[in-house]
Protein backbone atom coordinates (compact mmCIF):
# COMPACT_ATOMS: atom_id res chain seq x y z
CA UNK A 1 0.00 0.00 0.00
CA UNK A 2 1.32 3.42 -0.92
CA UNK A 3 1.44 6.18 1.37
CA UNK A 4 1.96 10.44 1.24
CA UNK A 5 0.85 12.05 -1.53
CA UNK A 6 1.21 9.12 -3.41
CA UNK A 7 -1.43 7.25 -1.49
CA UNK A 8 -3.83 5.29 -4.16
CA UNK A 9 -1.71 6.64 -7.16
CA UNK A 10 -0.62 3.49 -9.75
CA UNK A 11 3.10 3.43 -11.11
CA UNK A 12 5.48 6.46 -10.83
CA UNK A 13 4.36 9.45 -9.05
CA UNK A 14 6.82 11.85 -10.27
CA UNK A 15 7.11 14.94 -8.35
CA UNK A 16 9.66 17.85 -9.01
CA UNK A 17 10.66 20.66 -6.23
CA UNK A 18 12.63 23.80 -6.47
CA UNK A 19 14.48 25.19 -3.27
CA UNK A 20 16.33 28.56 -3.09
CA UNK A 21 18.62 27.13 0.48
CA UNK A 22 19.37 25.00 2.85
CA UNK A 23 16.29 25.66 4.66
CA UNK A 24 14.41 25.16 1.37
CA UNK A 25 15.83 21.78 0.23
CA UNK A 26 15.56 20.75 4.24
CA UNK A 27 11.60 21.69 4.08
CA UNK A 28 11.01 19.70 1.07
CA UNK A 29 13.22 16.25 1.46
CA UNK A 30 13.15 15.60 4.99
CA UNK A 31 9.35 14.86 5.28
CA UNK A 32 9.64 13.01 2.26
CA UNK A 33 12.23 10.51 4.26
CA UNK A 34 10.69 10.94 7.49
CA UNK A 35 7.18 9.58 5.83
CA UNK A 36 9.19 7.20 4.12
CA UNK A 37 11.13 5.67 7.33
CA UNK A 38 7.97 5.41 9.42
CA UNK A 39 5.73 3.74 6.57
CA UNK A 40 8.59 0.60 6.28
CA UNK A 41 9.15 1.94 2.54
CA UNK A 42 12.64 1.90 0.96
CA UNK A 43 14.11 5.29 0.62
CA UNK A 44 16.96 6.26 -2.17
CA UNK A 45 18.76 9.12 -1.98
CA UNK A 46 21.36 10.25 -4.60
CA UNK A 47 22.35 13.59 -4.15
CA UNK A 48 26.28 15.26 -4.22
CA UNK A 49 28.34 14.52 -1.48
CA UNK A 50 27.29 17.69 0.73
CA UNK A 51 23.66 17.51 0.11
CA UNK A 52 24.04 13.40 1.21
CA UNK A 53 25.68 14.41 4.22
CA UNK A 54 23.08 17.02 5.15
CA UNK A 55 20.13 14.77 4.71
CA UNK A 56 22.04 12.27 7.34
CA UNK A 57 22.40 14.81 9.76
CA UNK A 58 18.69 15.62 9.68
CA UNK A 59 17.05 12.74 9.12
CA UNK A 60 16.18 10.22 12.93
CA UNK A 61 16.89 6.88 11.07
CA UNK A 62 20.08 7.22 8.45
CA UNK A 63 20.14 4.00 9.15
CA UNK A 64 17.07 3.32 7.25
CA UNK A 65 17.95 5.32 4.44
CA UNK A 66 20.28 4.15 1.04
CA UNK A 67 22.77 7.28 0.00
CA UNK A 68 23.63 6.52 -4.03
CA UNK A 69 27.21 7.46 -3.47
CA UNK A 70 28.39 6.13 -6.49
CA UNK A 71 27.78 8.06 -9.40
CA UNK A 72 28.41 5.33 -11.80
CA UNK A 73 24.73 4.73 -11.70
CA UNK A 74 24.26 8.30 -13.46
CA UNK A 75 26.86 7.18 -16.35
CA UNK A 76 24.17 7.46 -18.81
CA UNK A 77 20.44 8.04 -18.79
CA UNK A 78 19.54 4.26 -20.31
CA UNK A 79 22.32 2.57 -17.89
CA UNK A 80 20.28 4.41 -14.96
CA UNK A 81 16.68 3.41 -16.08
CA UNK A 82 17.71 -0.15 -16.62
CA UNK A 83 19.80 0.26 -12.89
CA UNK A 84 16.87 1.89 -11.46
CA UNK A 85 14.40 -0.76 -12.69
CA UNK A 86 16.42 -3.51 -11.48
CA UNK A 87 16.50 -1.76 -8.09
CA UNK A 88 12.88 -1.40 -8.18
CA UNK A 89 12.26 -5.24 -9.11
CA UNK A 90 14.65 -6.37 -6.24
CA UNK A 91 12.73 -4.22 -3.79
CA UNK A 92 8.97 -5.26 -4.87
CA UNK A 93 9.83 -8.70 -4.82
CA UNK A 94 11.21 -8.27 -1.09
CA UNK A 95 7.12 -6.89 -0.61
CA UNK A 96 7.91 -3.20 -0.55
CA UNK A 97 4.45 -1.30 -1.16
CA UNK A 98 6.32 1.77 -2.31
CA UNK A 99 9.60 2.60 -3.35
CA UNK A 100 10.81 6.52 -3.02
CA UNK A 101 13.85 7.92 -4.47
CA UNK A 102 15.14 11.40 -4.68
CA UNK A 103 17.61 12.88 -6.15
CA UNK A 104 19.31 16.23 -8.47
CA UNK A 105 20.56 15.79 -11.92
CA UNK A 106 23.57 16.97 -13.03
CA UNK A 107 23.48 19.78 -15.00
CA UNK A 108 25.95 22.96 -15.74
CA UNK A 109 25.46 24.23 -12.50
CA UNK A 110 26.62 21.92 -10.29
CA UNK A 111 29.34 20.69 -12.71
CA UNK A 112 27.74 18.35 -14.47
CA UNK A 113 26.43 17.65 -17.71
CA UNK A 114 22.52 17.25 -18.82
CA UNK A 115 22.61 16.45 -21.88
CA UNK A 116 20.74 13.93 -23.13
CA UNK A 117 19.27 13.74 -19.20
CA UNK A 118 15.97 15.76 -20.79
CA UNK A 119 14.85 12.74 -22.05
CA UNK A 120 15.58 10.46 -19.10
CA UNK A 121 13.60 13.27 -17.47
CA UNK A 122 10.25 12.48 -19.86
CA UNK A 123 11.03 8.90 -20.40
CA UNK A 124 10.69 8.38 -16.91
CA UNK A 125 7.07 9.27 -16.70
CA UNK A 126 6.41 6.19 -18.47
CA UNK A 127 9.16 3.08 -18.48
CA UNK A 128 8.75 3.20 -14.69
CA UNK A 129 5.09 2.42 -14.62
CA UNK A 130 5.16 -1.07 -13.46
CA UNK A 131 6.81 0.12 -10.23
CA UNK A 132 5.09 1.78 -7.09
CA UNK A 133 7.73 4.38 -6.90
CA UNK A 134 7.35 7.92 -5.33
CA UNK A 135 10.56 9.99 -7.39
CA UNK A 136 11.08 13.87 -6.11
CA UNK A 137 13.56 15.74 -8.02
CA UNK A 138 14.73 18.16 -6.44
CA UNK A 139 16.63 21.44 -8.13
CA UNK A 140 18.24 24.10 -6.63
CA UNK A 141 17.06 26.87 -8.38
CA UNK A 142 19.72 29.39 -7.92
CA UNK A 143 22.24 27.32 -10.08
CA UNK A 144 20.19 25.29 -12.69
CA UNK A 145 20.32 26.87 -15.70
CA UNK A 146 16.90 28.33 -17.40
CA UNK A 147 16.78 25.02 -20.00
CA UNK A 148 16.93 22.63 -17.18
CA UNK A 149 14.21 24.39 -14.88
CA UNK A 150 12.45 24.52 -18.39
CA UNK A 151 13.11 20.79 -19.21
CA UNK A 152 11.92 20.22 -15.00
CA UNK A 153 9.31 21.75 -15.66
CA UNK A 154 7.94 20.02 -18.86
CA UNK A 155 8.99 16.60 -17.60
CA UNK A 156 7.10 16.56 -13.99
CA UNK A 157 3.33 16.14 -13.69
CA UNK A 158 3.40 17.51 -10.34
CA UNK A 159 5.18 20.17 -8.28
CA UNK A 160 5.35 20.51 -4.31
CA UNK A 161 6.56 23.58 -2.89
CA UNK A 162 8.90 24.22 0.17
CA UNK A 163 5.92 25.28 2.29
CA UNK A 164 4.55 21.47 1.16
CA UNK A 165 1.84 22.54 -1.09
CA UNK A 166 1.39 20.13 -4.18
CA UNK A 167 -0.12 21.26 -7.56
CA UNK A 168 -0.76 19.82 -10.84
CA UNK A 169 2.08 21.12 -13.39
CA UNK A 170 0.05 23.01 -16.27
CA UNK A 171 3.36 22.94 -18.29
CA UNK A 172 4.21 19.23 -17.88
CA UNK A 173 4.12 17.36 -21.55
CA UNK A 174 3.55 13.92 -22.00
CA UNK A 175 6.89 12.31 -23.41
CA UNK A 176 5.27 11.34 -26.79
CA UNK A 177 4.85 15.49 -26.72
CA UNK A 178 7.91 16.27 -25.70
CA UNK A 179 10.17 18.52 -27.38
CA UNK A 180 13.88 17.62 -26.67
CA UNK A 181 16.76 20.58 -26.14
CA UNK A 182 18.47 20.96 -29.39
CA UNK A 183 22.04 19.11 -28.84
CA UNK A 184 25.10 20.87 -28.05
CA UNK A 185 27.01 21.23 -31.78
CA UNK A 186 30.65 20.22 -31.51
CA UNK A 187 32.78 22.68 -32.63
CA UNK A 188 34.65 19.36 -34.91
CA UNK A 189 31.39 19.29 -37.05
CA UNK A 190 32.06 22.10 -38.53
CA UNK A 191 35.19 20.80 -39.46
CA UNK A 192 36.30 18.93 -42.28
CA UNK A 193 36.25 15.47 -41.49
CA UNK A 194 38.80 13.31 -41.34
CA UNK A 195 36.98 10.59 -43.70
CA UNK A 196 33.58 10.12 -45.04
CA UNK A 197 31.92 7.14 -45.82
CA UNK A 198 28.87 7.15 -48.56
CA UNK A 199 26.40 3.98 -47.96
CA UNK A 200 29.17 2.12 -46.68
CA UNK A 201 28.71 -1.21 -44.78
CA UNK A 202 29.11 -1.58 -41.21
CA UNK A 203 32.26 -4.03 -41.50
CA UNK A 204 33.72 -1.03 -43.76
CA UNK A 205 33.02 1.37 -40.75
CA UNK A 206 34.47 -0.82 -38.32
CA UNK A 207 37.56 -1.06 -40.52
CA UNK A 208 37.81 3.04 -41.43
CA UNK A 209 37.17 3.46 -37.44
CA UNK A 210 40.29 1.30 -36.50
CA UNK A 211 42.55 2.79 -39.22
CA UNK A 212 41.63 6.37 -38.37
CA UNK A 213 41.09 6.18 -34.37
CA UNK A 214 43.56 3.62 -33.10
CA UNK A 215 45.96 5.36 -30.52
CA UNK A 216 43.67 8.26 -30.16
CA UNK A 217 41.68 6.81 -27.18
CA UNK A 218 42.21 4.29 -25.31
CA UNK A 219 41.39 0.54 -26.81
CA UNK A 220 38.28 -0.07 -24.68
CA UNK A 221 36.95 3.36 -25.85
CA UNK A 222 37.57 2.66 -29.61
CA UNK A 223 35.73 -0.96 -28.64
CA UNK A 224 32.68 0.82 -27.63
CA UNK A 225 33.08 2.79 -30.43
CA UNK A 226 33.58 0.29 -33.07
CA UNK A 227 30.01 -1.37 -31.56
CA UNK A 228 28.36 1.79 -32.10
CA UNK A 229 28.99 2.93 -35.16
CA UNK A 230 28.50 -0.99 -36.41
CA UNK A 231 25.16 -0.93 -34.70
CA UNK A 232 24.40 2.90 -35.85
CA UNK A 233 25.13 2.22 -39.72
CA UNK A 234 23.60 -1.19 -39.15
CA UNK A 235 20.18 0.65 -38.27
CA UNK A 236 20.40 3.46 -40.91
CA UNK A 237 20.79 0.97 -44.08
CA UNK A 238 18.25 -1.08 -42.42
CA UNK A 239 15.65 1.68 -40.80
CA UNK A 240 16.82 4.96 -42.76
CA UNK A 241 17.00 6.33 -46.24
CA UNK A 242 20.12 5.95 -48.33
CA UNK A 243 22.57 7.70 -48.85
CA UNK A 244 24.08 7.13 -45.07
CA UNK A 245 27.24 8.75 -44.42
CA UNK A 246 29.78 8.10 -41.93
CA UNK A 247 31.79 11.06 -40.54
CA UNK A 248 34.77 10.60 -38.52
CA UNK A 249 36.89 13.37 -37.29
CA UNK A 250 40.07 12.02 -35.27
CA UNK A 251 42.45 14.45 -33.17
CA UNK A 252 44.86 13.25 -30.83
CA UNK A 253 42.60 12.80 -27.63
CA UNK A 254 39.10 12.81 -29.34
CA UNK A 255 37.14 10.80 -31.45
CA UNK A 256 33.97 12.26 -33.06
CA UNK A 257 31.81 9.97 -35.42
CA UNK A 258 28.19 10.71 -37.27
CA UNK A 259 26.11 8.46 -38.64
CA UNK A 260 24.14 9.99 -41.20
CA UNK A 261 20.70 9.42 -43.22
CA UNK A 262 18.01 11.79 -44.79
CA UNK A 263 15.19 9.36 -43.05
CA UNK A 264 13.20 10.54 -40.40
CA UNK A 265 14.80 8.71 -37.61
CA UNK A 266 13.25 6.92 -34.86
CA UNK A 267 9.67 8.09 -34.06
CA UNK A 268 9.56 6.35 -30.45
CA UNK A 269 10.88 9.02 -28.25
CA UNK A 270 11.70 6.82 -25.94
CA UNK A 271 14.12 5.08 -28.54
CA UNK A 272 17.80 4.04 -27.04
CA UNK A 273 16.36 4.57 -23.71
CA UNK A 274 14.59 1.15 -23.07
CA UNK A 275 15.06 -1.89 -25.03
CA UNK A 276 12.56 -2.58 -27.83
CA UNK A 277 9.61 -4.53 -26.57
CA UNK A 278 10.10 -8.12 -26.10
CA UNK A 279 13.37 -10.38 -26.75
CA UNK A 280 13.33 -11.25 -30.22
CA UNK A 281 12.23 -7.76 -31.23
CA UNK A 282 15.62 -6.58 -32.82
CA UNK A 283 14.33 -3.16 -33.76
CA UNK A 284 15.62 -0.51 -31.34
CA UNK A 285 17.55 -2.91 -29.40
CA UNK A 286 20.84 -1.88 -31.29
CA UNK A 287 20.19 1.74 -30.50
CA UNK A 288 19.45 1.09 -26.70
CA UNK A 289 22.77 -0.72 -26.67
CA UNK A 290 24.52 2.28 -28.04
CA UNK A 291 23.03 3.92 -25.21
CA UNK A 292 24.30 1.16 -22.65
CA UNK A 293 28.28 2.19 -24.14
CA UNK A 294 30.56 3.87 -22.19
CA UNK A 295 30.79 6.76 -25.16
CA UNK A 296 28.92 9.72 -25.30
CA UNK A 297 25.58 9.35 -27.89
CA UNK A 298 23.60 12.00 -29.26
CA UNK A 299 20.86 11.58 -31.09
CA UNK A 300 19.71 14.49 -33.65
CA UNK A 301 16.49 14.74 -35.32
CA UNK A 302 16.59 17.41 -38.38
CA UNK A 303 14.66 18.39 -41.23
CA UNK A 304 17.97 17.30 -43.48
CA UNK A 305 17.60 13.93 -41.89
CA UNK A 306 18.49 11.71 -38.63
CA UNK A 307 22.36 11.50 -37.08
CA UNK A 308 23.78 9.28 -34.67
CA UNK A 309 26.30 11.47 -33.11
CA UNK A 310 29.41 8.93 -31.13
CA UNK A 311 31.74 10.70 -28.87
CA UNK A 312 35.11 8.97 -27.42
CA UNK A 313 37.86 10.90 -25.57
CA UNK A 314 41.16 10.07 -23.42
CA UNK A 315 39.58 10.62 -20.65
CA UNK A 316 37.34 7.95 -20.86
CA UNK A 317 38.31 4.14 -20.40
CA UNK B 1 44.19 -24.60 -42.65
CA UNK B 2 41.96 -22.34 -41.06
CA UNK B 3 40.79 -18.73 -42.99
CA UNK B 4 41.09 -17.42 -45.89
CA UNK B 5 42.54 -19.05 -48.67
CA UNK B 6 45.52 -16.77 -50.77
CA UNK B 7 47.02 -19.62 -52.84
CA UNK B 8 45.78 -23.62 -53.09
CA UNK B 9 48.99 -25.36 -51.78
CA UNK B 10 50.14 -26.78 -48.94
CA UNK B 11 47.15 -28.26 -47.68
CA UNK B 12 47.77 -30.68 -44.55
CA UNK B 13 45.92 -34.32 -44.70
CA UNK B 14 42.81 -33.12 -42.61
CA UNK B 15 42.17 -29.69 -44.76
CA UNK B 16 38.66 -29.06 -45.33
CA UNK B 17 38.75 -26.07 -48.48
CA UNK B 18 36.25 -24.57 -51.13
CA UNK B 19 36.81 -23.32 -54.53
CA UNK B 20 34.86 -21.30 -56.15
CA UNK B 21 35.44 -20.85 -60.18
CA UNK B 22 33.95 -19.34 -63.19
CA UNK B 23 35.49 -21.63 -66.00
CA UNK B 24 36.86 -25.01 -65.92
CA UNK B 25 40.46 -23.56 -66.54
CA UNK B 26 40.68 -21.37 -63.20
CA UNK B 27 39.32 -25.37 -61.45
CA UNK B 28 42.33 -27.93 -63.36
CA UNK B 29 45.18 -26.09 -62.25
CA UNK B 30 43.91 -26.40 -58.29
CA UNK B 31 43.21 -29.93 -58.71
CA UNK B 32 46.38 -30.87 -60.39
CA UNK B 33 48.30 -29.33 -57.23
CA UNK B 34 45.92 -30.79 -54.89
CA UNK B 35 46.48 -34.22 -56.06
CA UNK B 36 50.41 -33.98 -56.80
CA UNK B 37 50.44 -32.46 -53.41
CA UNK B 38 48.39 -35.39 -51.94
CA UNK B 39 50.22 -38.31 -53.93
CA UNK B 40 53.05 -37.37 -52.23
CA UNK B 41 52.35 -37.12 -48.84
CA UNK B 42 50.78 -40.85 -49.60
CA UNK B 43 47.39 -40.32 -50.06
CA UNK B 44 44.72 -41.96 -51.68
CA UNK B 45 43.01 -39.10 -54.37
CA UNK B 46 39.76 -39.06 -55.53
CA UNK B 47 37.72 -37.05 -58.26
CA UNK B 48 34.00 -37.03 -57.71
CA UNK B 49 31.23 -36.57 -60.09
CA UNK B 50 28.00 -37.41 -62.32
CA UNK B 51 28.58 -40.08 -64.41
CA UNK B 52 30.32 -43.73 -64.57
CA UNK B 53 33.89 -44.82 -64.10
CA UNK B 54 34.97 -44.17 -67.59
CA UNK B 55 33.20 -40.96 -68.11
CA UNK B 56 34.91 -39.83 -65.11
CA UNK B 57 38.16 -41.29 -66.19
CA UNK B 58 37.93 -39.57 -69.15
CA UNK B 59 36.70 -35.93 -67.31
CA UNK B 60 39.60 -36.36 -64.73
CA UNK B 61 41.85 -36.46 -67.59
CA UNK B 62 40.61 -33.47 -69.61
CA UNK B 63 41.33 -31.77 -66.29
CA UNK B 64 44.43 -32.84 -65.19
CA UNK B 65 47.17 -34.54 -66.87
CA UNK B 66 45.88 -38.29 -65.68
CA UNK B 67 49.05 -39.62 -67.15
CA UNK B 68 51.58 -38.08 -64.83
CA UNK B 69 50.22 -39.82 -61.71
CA UNK B 70 50.29 -42.93 -60.85
CA UNK B 71 47.40 -45.73 -61.43
CA UNK B 72 47.12 -48.89 -59.25
CA UNK B 73 44.53 -47.62 -56.69
CA UNK B 74 46.38 -44.11 -56.15
CA UNK B 75 43.81 -42.46 -57.86
CA UNK B 76 40.45 -43.29 -57.72
CA UNK B 77 37.25 -41.63 -59.14
CA UNK B 78 34.23 -42.01 -57.33
CA UNK B 79 30.31 -41.64 -58.84
CA UNK B 80 28.43 -39.10 -57.04
CA UNK B 81 25.71 -41.76 -56.96
CA UNK B 82 27.99 -43.62 -54.49
CA UNK B 83 28.23 -41.11 -52.15
CA UNK B 84 25.03 -38.91 -52.45
CA UNK B 85 22.61 -41.62 -53.44
CA UNK B 86 20.95 -41.49 -56.46
CA UNK B 87 17.35 -40.42 -57.00
CA UNK B 88 16.37 -39.90 -53.57
CA UNK B 89 17.22 -36.79 -50.49
CA UNK B 90 20.56 -36.03 -49.89
CA UNK B 91 20.66 -38.14 -46.11
CA UNK B 92 24.32 -36.20 -44.55
CA UNK B 93 24.61 -38.90 -41.73
CA UNK B 94 24.85 -41.33 -44.09
CA UNK B 95 27.01 -39.32 -47.04
CA UNK B 96 29.44 -38.79 -43.95
CA UNK B 97 29.25 -42.35 -43.69
CA UNK B 98 30.11 -43.65 -46.72
CA UNK B 99 33.16 -41.04 -46.70
CA UNK B 100 34.82 -42.24 -43.50
CA UNK B 101 34.50 -46.10 -45.37
CA UNK B 102 36.19 -44.81 -48.46
CA UNK B 103 38.81 -43.46 -45.69
CA UNK B 104 38.99 -46.00 -43.87
CA UNK B 105 39.71 -48.28 -47.02
CA UNK B 106 42.78 -46.14 -48.34
CA UNK B 107 44.04 -46.28 -44.70
CA UNK B 108 43.29 -50.09 -44.62
CA UNK B 109 45.16 -50.01 -48.62
CA UNK B 110 48.19 -48.50 -47.13
CA UNK B 111 47.52 -44.86 -47.75
CA UNK B 112 48.24 -42.28 -45.18
CA UNK B 113 44.73 -40.92 -45.76
CA UNK B 114 41.63 -40.03 -48.24
CA UNK B 115 42.02 -36.45 -50.35
CA UNK B 116 38.69 -35.61 -52.82
CA UNK B 117 37.66 -32.92 -55.03
CA UNK B 118 34.71 -32.37 -56.76
CA UNK B 119 33.08 -29.44 -58.59
CA UNK B 120 29.91 -30.03 -56.59
CA UNK B 121 28.01 -27.26 -58.25
CA UNK B 122 24.93 -29.35 -59.68
CA UNK B 123 24.53 -31.25 -56.90
CA UNK B 124 23.30 -28.03 -55.31
CA UNK B 125 21.49 -26.06 -57.92
CA UNK B 126 17.77 -27.11 -56.55
CA UNK B 127 17.44 -25.19 -53.79
CA UNK B 128 15.53 -28.15 -51.67
CA UNK B 129 18.84 -29.42 -51.89
CA UNK B 130 20.87 -27.00 -50.54
CA UNK B 131 20.27 -27.67 -46.80
CA UNK B 132 20.77 -30.90 -47.15
CA UNK B 133 24.33 -30.23 -49.08
CA UNK B 134 25.07 -27.29 -46.75
CA UNK B 135 24.52 -30.04 -43.47
CA UNK B 136 27.55 -32.48 -45.06
CA UNK B 137 29.67 -29.74 -45.02
CA UNK B 138 29.62 -29.28 -41.61
CA UNK B 139 29.54 -33.08 -41.17
CA UNK B 140 32.61 -33.29 -43.66
CA UNK B 141 34.54 -30.20 -41.70
CA UNK B 142 33.79 -31.87 -37.84
CA UNK B 143 35.32 -35.33 -39.91
CA UNK B 144 38.34 -34.33 -41.59
CA UNK B 145 38.98 -31.99 -38.98
CA UNK B 146 39.46 -35.57 -36.76
CA UNK B 147 40.57 -37.80 -39.54
CA UNK B 148 42.71 -37.97 -42.40
CA UNK B 149 40.17 -36.85 -45.04
CA UNK B 150 41.67 -33.67 -46.76
CA UNK B 151 38.58 -31.88 -49.49
CA UNK B 152 38.47 -29.64 -51.56
CA UNK B 153 35.13 -28.75 -52.52
CA UNK B 154 34.22 -26.67 -55.86
CA UNK B 155 31.87 -24.31 -57.04
CA UNK B 156 30.82 -22.49 -59.79
CA UNK B 157 30.08 -19.08 -59.72
CA UNK B 158 26.60 -19.12 -61.54
CA UNK B 159 25.14 -19.77 -58.40
CA UNK B 160 25.70 -17.01 -57.03
CA UNK B 161 25.00 -15.55 -53.59
CA UNK B 162 23.92 -19.39 -53.18
CA UNK B 163 28.04 -20.34 -52.98
CA UNK B 164 28.24 -18.50 -49.78
CA UNK B 165 26.16 -20.66 -47.83
CA UNK B 166 28.43 -23.43 -48.48
CA UNK B 167 31.48 -21.78 -48.23
CA UNK B 168 30.88 -20.44 -44.58
CA UNK B 169 31.05 -23.98 -43.74
CA UNK B 170 34.56 -24.70 -44.56
CA UNK B 171 37.98 -24.25 -42.62
CA UNK B 172 39.62 -22.60 -45.60
CA UNK B 173 37.51 -20.39 -48.27
CA UNK B 174 38.60 -17.93 -50.99
CA UNK B 175 39.55 -14.41 -49.52
CA UNK B 176 36.49 -12.28 -49.63
CA UNK B 177 34.07 -14.90 -50.65
CA UNK B 178 31.84 -14.97 -46.82
CA UNK B 179 32.23 -12.58 -43.89
CA UNK B 180 32.60 -15.34 -41.11
CA UNK B 181 33.19 -19.49 -41.13
CA UNK B 182 31.72 -22.03 -39.16
CA UNK B 183 34.75 -24.73 -38.94
CA UNK B 184 35.79 -27.95 -36.72
CA UNK B 185 38.23 -27.48 -33.59
CA UNK B 186 40.57 -30.46 -33.03
CA UNK B 187 38.62 -30.98 -29.46
CA UNK B 188 35.30 -31.37 -30.96
CA UNK B 189 34.40 -27.88 -30.71
CA UNK B 190 32.59 -25.34 -33.35
CA UNK B 191 34.91 -22.34 -34.32
CA UNK B 192 33.55 -19.82 -35.43
CA UNK B 193 35.74 -17.11 -37.57
CA UNK B 194 35.42 -13.73 -38.92
CA UNK B 195 32.94 -10.80 -38.46
CA UNK B 196 29.04 -11.37 -37.63
CA UNK B 197 26.58 -8.45 -37.96
CA UNK B 198 23.06 -7.70 -39.41
CA UNK B 199 24.46 -7.69 -43.08
CA UNK B 200 25.10 -11.25 -42.44
CA UNK B 201 22.82 -11.65 -40.12
CA UNK B 202 20.39 -14.07 -42.33
CA UNK B 203 23.20 -16.43 -43.51
CA UNK B 204 24.52 -16.63 -39.64
CA UNK B 205 21.24 -17.85 -38.64
CA UNK B 206 21.11 -20.39 -41.53
CA UNK B 207 24.48 -21.56 -40.82
CA UNK B 208 23.78 -22.09 -37.16
CA UNK B 209 20.48 -24.44 -38.15
CA UNK B 210 23.13 -26.89 -39.57
CA UNK B 211 24.79 -27.11 -36.78
CA UNK B 212 24.21 -30.33 -34.83
CA UNK B 213 26.03 -31.71 -31.78
CA UNK B 214 27.89 -35.21 -32.26
CA UNK B 215 25.95 -37.69 -31.70
CA UNK B 216 27.49 -38.88 -28.42
CA UNK B 217 28.34 -35.24 -27.40
CA UNK B 218 27.15 -34.17 -24.14
CA UNK B 219 27.47 -30.40 -24.87
CA UNK B 220 28.58 -27.98 -27.87
CA UNK B 221 31.23 -25.46 -27.64
CA UNK B 222 31.43 -22.47 -29.49
CA UNK B 223 35.04 -21.34 -29.69
CA UNK B 224 35.20 -17.71 -30.84
CA UNK B 225 38.77 -16.70 -30.58
CA UNK B 226 38.76 -15.84 -34.23
CA UNK B 227 35.43 -14.24 -34.31
CA UNK B 228 36.77 -10.58 -34.41
CA UNK B 229 33.32 -9.05 -34.29
CA UNK B 230 30.03 -10.13 -33.58
CA UNK B 231 27.20 -7.89 -32.65
CA UNK B 232 23.90 -7.84 -30.80
CA UNK B 233 22.03 -9.65 -33.61
CA UNK B 234 24.19 -12.53 -33.73
CA UNK B 235 24.50 -13.15 -30.24
CA UNK B 236 20.82 -13.55 -29.65
CA UNK B 237 20.76 -15.92 -32.46
CA UNK B 238 23.35 -17.60 -30.62
CA UNK B 239 21.82 -17.88 -27.15
CA UNK B 240 18.38 -18.74 -29.36
CA UNK B 241 20.47 -21.44 -30.97
CA UNK B 242 21.43 -22.23 -26.82
CA UNK B 243 17.93 -22.58 -25.90
CA UNK B 244 16.63 -24.86 -28.64
CA UNK B 245 19.75 -27.22 -28.56
CA UNK B 246 19.37 -30.58 -27.51
CA UNK B 247 22.36 -30.27 -24.97
CA UNK B 248 24.18 -27.50 -23.26
CA UNK B 249 25.39 -24.92 -25.26
CA UNK B 250 28.52 -23.06 -24.39
CA UNK B 251 31.03 -20.19 -26.06
CA UNK B 252 34.48 -20.23 -24.91
CA UNK B 253 37.93 -17.42 -25.82
CA UNK B 254 35.21 -15.01 -26.61
CA UNK B 255 36.95 -11.24 -27.65
CA UNK B 256 36.66 -8.10 -25.46
CA UNK B 257 34.50 -6.72 -28.18
CA UNK B 258 32.34 -9.52 -28.08
CA UNK B 259 31.92 -9.74 -24.25
CA UNK B 260 31.28 -6.08 -24.10
CA UNK B 261 27.88 -6.87 -26.30
CA UNK B 262 27.00 -9.80 -24.87
CA UNK B 263 27.10 -8.26 -21.06
CA UNK B 264 24.56 -5.95 -21.86
CA UNK B 265 22.57 -8.30 -23.04
CA UNK B 266 22.36 -10.48 -20.48
CA UNK B 267 22.05 -13.87 -22.59
CA UNK B 268 20.12 -16.41 -20.43
CA UNK B 269 21.15 -20.07 -22.33
CA UNK B 270 24.57 -19.45 -23.78
CA UNK B 271 26.86 -20.83 -21.47
CA UNK B 272 30.40 -19.09 -20.64
CA UNK B 273 33.09 -21.45 -20.83
CA UNK B 274 36.58 -20.08 -18.93
CA UNK B 275 39.88 -20.91 -18.85
CA UNK B 276 40.65 -24.13 -16.72
CA UNK B 277 36.64 -25.09 -17.03
CA UNK B 278 36.01 -28.87 -18.41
Amino acid sequence: MRTGAARGQVGHFHEAGFYGSDTEFRALIVPFVEEGIAAGEPVIIGYDGRKNALVHSWVTDPSAVTFLADNSLYATPARAIAAYRRLFELHVARGAGQIRITGELGHPGNGGNFEGWDRYEAAVNTVWEDFPVWGLCLYDAATAPAAVIDVVERTHPRIVSPSGTRHANSRFQEVADFEALPPTPDPLEDTVPTIELVDASAAEARRVLVQVGRGHVADTILNELLIGVSEAVSNALTHGRAPSTVRIWATPDRLVISVHDPGRGPADPLAGLVPAAGRTATLGLGLWLIHQLDIDVTLKHADDGFTVRLRGDTTMG
Amino acid sequence: MIGPVEAYRDFGLQDHSCGVHGDPGDYRPRLAEFFREGLKRGLRVAYLGSGNVGELRDHLDSLVDIGSLPSHGAVQVISFDEIYGAGKPVDPTEVIERYAAATQEALADGYQGLRISADVTDLVRAPEQQDAFARCEFLLERYSSQHPLSAMCEYRLELGDAVTQFACMHAAVPAGLTPFQVFACDDGAVGLLGEFDQACQVAFERALQRIQPAPDDSQLIFDMSAVRFMDHHALLSLDSYAEACQVPVFARSMPPIVCRVQRELGLEHLGQMHPGDL
